[in-house]
């Protein structure tokens, strides 16, 4: 039997239709009848079959195609597999700390994350402090910018002090800022020691817990905000004041007419850069309250994060892991506008 | 009362002075082009009358009133930047009305004023558009739009047409100078460009490297340039200057040593008085009238390279003392390269500089 | 912009217009000062402790004034695990050289990667370059928990779990959508006539590639550089869960130091901390005037 060297069934390095066909044939099939530690083999292979079909055949006409190819292959890898991967996986009953192999479960597990009211709950945690700590991060962020806007003597050593949180690791930050709020020896207790005469448990109350995090993360990033209005307010080219000047426009007129439009894109991008990574709020909240006082900080992230390695509920976890994940898309998506826009505008 | 008085402003940045002891006035309507080449100083100071420079000395007068220590806003002037800065988040009108806001009129004078000054500069079709979706001439008539919507002591544009090209710059050259002159304010144009000077201003003021050479008219400046600077600076293609040294005059006619030979001149009487020394000759291009022979009073030079300019040629010829000099013939005068002509000077575009290159004129 | 005339000038002087010399700019630096400490104390505070003795460092008010000393630095390296007992060596210089060894090498393979993709990306554009490139973005989005599950399964099964090569691999895929993302933008930028005007001289892809394209994106590769480096230097849930032993960075043990050892010794954390804090400064210092750019992903252009 020959094999042709054209059409569907030709057994060429750059046929990725055939590839994908039987990548999309062999996977559901191991999965279902090995056991994890073949079928996983069995799916690498596959999906590396494709990638590669798919990479032979842009070699041949592109260019763009082999320089591109190993980044792609990268972030295939440690990206989209194993997203794809678990969003397969969510669809199954799949527990980490058993052998047995998983069984179809459907949508039984996106069913009960979103009817569980422990989600809820937690989203809504999250939500408040996502809230609380980007607004804080953007006033704040804003008005640094409009104070190292201006030109004065020794600008840029105090400019790269207020970038100093921002390069502290997390564990320091958290293990630090612990410090400071605990009741016995922290800098905040004893301060209000002096002011009122009693200690100060920051972190015992939930709204204190909620604040102390709050702050934190503020102090940590304002300064990513500042950088990124400061980059604006500075962008704007200086004869545009000198004309408003001479056009006798009032002050307040001037910044919204001319300084806003500059900065408006960059405050909308950094909105919503915030708010991204606010939403996988994880380290600052676990190193700080663990969760606590009892779950009442706990981030939706902690929650994923507990069910997946503490409760080894690992199918329902990737379930959630996927929404959280369609929030963030679409976050991102409103992202990649405002970016456009902005280039476009100015 | 739209005056402006300049008296000898000073302007330093740390050691360096880019404008020494200027002297101007500008009167009500009238246009003075500050010109020059880069670096001269017209910028600075067209920008210490703004008020965007603040001058080291002297006094800037603007309608009868001292405003060195006035910043911009309380001056009002009007200006025309050289990248026209306009707003880009606001549209064309509201570019154009924007300096209005800072005046008490109501929304109505507000929008016939509007209306106007757009039908004077043809915008009105592309009011509602952002500058970054206009072409470059359009944008320039913003620009002044947004200076002549108002009502300002006086009117300052920084090389107003660089940025255009040649047709744009010709007729924007004409539509200025038309709308200038219905406003009757004292007018300040600074340019490096001769053209734009000679053909916009009432009076010209040369500048180099911080200093005034001259203030005339256009004709002044032109043909009675007072030194060599100005003599060259002003006139396409560039004036002839040749060096030589003043031996004796004879019948009123100066006799030089230009390069071994001995030459007559005529020359203005003035120059009687000088003592034998290094002089310069300036000789416009389109001084030179071909003679048939040789006489006494002709240069007799070579062809050498001919460039066509359209109705006229230019000429590069080198005479027998081994000068080069530009020669601008009419068409119609074939001159082929090698061949060898007789020219005489027009003793009314004959100039002639003294040693220290000021110009000897009665 | 400053109009042709007088910008030359001014800059072939060195001289600025200045507005804030003389009493109202050291009114702003004054009030700049303020803020600039409010965001430094806290970090000034953490170096003074880890000059601090066990005893000072939990003094009670605290003390601003004390005497130095450098025990804490010695203990990071070495020290006594329980009371009484002998200094043991605590493994910290491995850590540190595996921070550094692991944020090293993935910076750098993500810029090598994304460089090469970047250029292909914005040169030879494919179809459907944009949904790539979206979908590139997206990956330096996504949350590190809808990864970090199969990613810790799949390291687990394929004997990545704790080796060098899978976490700088990890590392590398959480750089490369910053790296090629900016250095795109930098390859827009460039004017195609030089490039144009080499291959007419008959340069071949690959010299007009290294010898034109690349020293003009130098600030590109500092920008990605100081940036991957600063976020992959203080990465800890993915270092907590994919590190072993032997390839644990420094965040992971600082963390598990202040749970073993005899109670919380903020000098000792402090010391840390303090010795984890130098390659940042010194990098970001070094690279600042990238800083910019890569903190606004290319937006911005100075």
């Amino acid at each position: 039997m020959t094999a042709s060297t054209s059409g569907f069934l030709a057994l060429r390095w750059s046929n990725w239709p055939l590839a994908l066909v039987a990548a999309l044939v062999l996977i559901p099939l191991a999965v279902t009848l090995l056991p994890a530690k073949f079928s996983f083999w069995i799916a690498g292979l596959g999906v590396a079959l494709v990638a590669l079909t798919l990479v032979v055949r842009a070699a041949g006409r592109h260019k763009g195609g082999l320089l591109v190819a190993p980044a792609l292959a990268v972030l295939f890898v440690m990206n989209i597999f194993p997203l794809l991967w678990s969003f397969g996986l969510s669809f199954f009953n799949y527990r980490a700390n058993r052998a047995a192999p998983p069984s179809f479960a459907g949508l039984e597990y996106y069913g009960r994350v979103m009817t569980d009211p422990v989600v809820w709950n937690r989203l809504h945690t999250t939500a408040i402090i996502v809230i609380l700590t980007v607004t804080t991060q953007m006033v704040v962020g804003f008005l640094l910018a409009l104070l190292f806007a201006n030109d004065f003597p020794l600008r840029r050593y105090l400019l790269i002090l207020v970038l100093t949180p921002m390069m502290l690791s997390y564990v320091a930050i958290g293990a630090f800022f612990r410090y400071y709020y605990e009741p016995t020896f922290g800098l905040l207790s004893q301060m209000v020691l002096l002011v009122t005469g009693e200690r100060f448990v920051l972190l015992k109350t939930t709204g204190g817990a909620i604040a102390g995090i709050v702050f934190a993360d503020a102090w940590m990033w304002s300064p990513f905000v500042m950088l990124l209005v400061l980059a604006g307010l500075v962008s704007v080219p200086k004869y545009l004041y000198e004309a408003a000047a001479i056009d006798r426009v009032s002050r307040w007129r001037r910044f919204w007419s001319i300084t806003f439009p500059y900065i408006r894109g960059l405050l909308m991008l950094a909105l919503l850069f915030r708010t991204i990574e606010a939403f996988k709020l994880f380290d600052i909240v676990f190193l700080l309250t663990e969760g606590g006082p009892g779950s009442s900080t706990e981030t939706i992230a902690i929650y994923v994060y507990r069910m997946a390695f503490q409760y080894f509920r690992t199918s329902e976890s990737t379930a959630l892991a996927y929404i959280l994940l369609f929030i963030v898309i679409v976050l991102t998506n409103l992202y990649l506008y405002f970016a456009n826009r902005r280039a476009k505008e100015i | 009362m739209s005056t402006i008085a300049l008296k000898k402003v000073t302007k330093r940045f740390g050691s360096f002075v880019a404008a020494r002891d200027v002297d101007l006035t500008v009167a009500a309507g009238e246009v003075v082009c500050l010109l020059g080449p880069s670096g001269c100083g017209k910028t600075t100071t067209l920008r210490m009358i703004a008020g965007l420079e603040r001058a080291t000395s002297g006094d800037v007068v603007i309608a009868g009133r001292r405003v060195n220590d006035l910043k911009p806003e309380r001056r009002n002037v009007a200006m025309v930047f050289q990248f026209y800065a306009l707003y880009p988040a606001l549209t064309v009108r509201q570019n154009i009305a924007f300096p209005l806001s800072a005046e008490r009129i109501d929304a109505r004078e507000r929008k016939r004023r509007l209306e106007r000054v757009a039908q004077i500069l043809h915008l009105e079709t592309i009011l509602d558009r952002r500058p970054a979706h206009i072409s470059e001439g359009e944008r320039q008539r913003v620009a002044v739009a947004r200076a002549i919507v108002r009502d300002p002591n006086c009117f300052l544009f920084d090389e107003p047409l660089s940025r255009l090209d040649v047709e744009l710059r010709q007729s924007m050259r004409g539509q200025i100078k038309e709308v200038l002159s219905g406003l009757s304010k004292a007018t300040v144009i600074v340019t490096h460009d001769q053209l734009e000077a000679l053909t916009m201003a009432d009076r010209i003021a040369i500048m180099r490297e911080g200093i005034i050479e001259q203030v005339g008219s256009p004709h002044d400046v032109f043909a009675k340039p007072t030194n060599i600077f100005v003599a060259s600076f002003v006139g396409t293609p560039q004036m002839n200057l040749i060096e030589g040294k003043l031996l004796r005059f004879e019948d009123g006619r100066a006799v030089l040593a230009v390069g071994g030979n001995e030459t007559r001149f005529t020359v203005d009487a003035a120059a009687c008085r000088l003592n034998p020394s290094k002089v310069t000759i300036g000789i416009r291009p389109r001084a030179f009238m071909p003679a048939d022979d040789a006489a006494g009073d002709t240069l007799t030079a070579v062809a050498e390279l001919v460039e066509p300019m359209g109705a006229e040629m230019l000429v590069h010829v080198r005479d027998e003392a081994g000068q080069e000099l530009r020669v601008v013939v009419p068409r119609d005068r074939r001159l082929r390269i090698g061949e060898r002509v007789h020219l005489r000077c027009d003793p009314r575009q004959t100039h002639f500089f003294d040693e220290s290159g000021r110009a000897v004129r009665s | 912009m400053r109009d042709a005339e007088t910008a030359p000038l001014l800059e072939r002087l060195g001289l600025r217009r200045r507005h804030g010399v003389g009493a109202a700019g050291w009114a702003w630096t004054l009030l700049a000062a303020v803020v600039s400490l409010i965001y430094f104390a806290p970090v000034l505070w953490i170096i003074l402790t880890a000059f601090k003795s066990y005893n000072d460092a939990l003094a009670i008010p605290p003390k601003f004034i004390f005497t130095p000393t450098l025990e804490n630095f010695v203990g990071v390296f070495s020290r006594a695990f329980s009371s009484g007992g002998a200094a043991q060596n605590t493994g910290f210089s491995l850590y540190f050289f595996n921070s550094i060894f692991i944020a090293g090498s993935s910076v750098a393979l993500a810029l090598i990667i994304g460089t090469l993709a970047a250029f292909g990306f914005s040169r030879y554009p494919l179809k459907g370059n944009d949904i790539y490139l979206f979908v590139i973005l997206t990956t330096r989005m996504l949350p590190a928990i809808v990864v970090i599950i199969p990613i810790f399964l799949m390291f687990r099964v394929v004997g990545l779990s704790g080796t060098y090569a899978g976490i700088i691999f990890l590392y590398t895929a959480f750089n490369l959508p910053f790296a090629i993302w900016m250095m795109k933008s930098f390859f827009d930028e460039l004017s195609l006539d030089v490039e144009d005007a080499a291959r007419l001289d008959g340069s071949s892809d690959r010299s007009v590639f290294f010898k034109i394209c690349l020293p003009q994106v130098i600030a590109g590769l500092a920008a990605t550089a100081v940036f991957g480096l600063i976020l992959t230097w203080n990465e800890f849930l993915l270092a907590l869960l994919l590190t072993g032993v032997e390839t644990r960075t420094v965040p992971v043990a600082m963390a598990q130091t202040i749970g073993g050892d005899i109670g919380v010794r903020w000098g000792l954390l402090a010391a840390i901390e303090t010795l984890f804090l130098v390659p940042v400064i010194v990098v970001t210092f070094a690279l600042q005037n990238y800083l910019l750019r890569g903190v606004t992903f290319g937006t911005i252009k100075r």
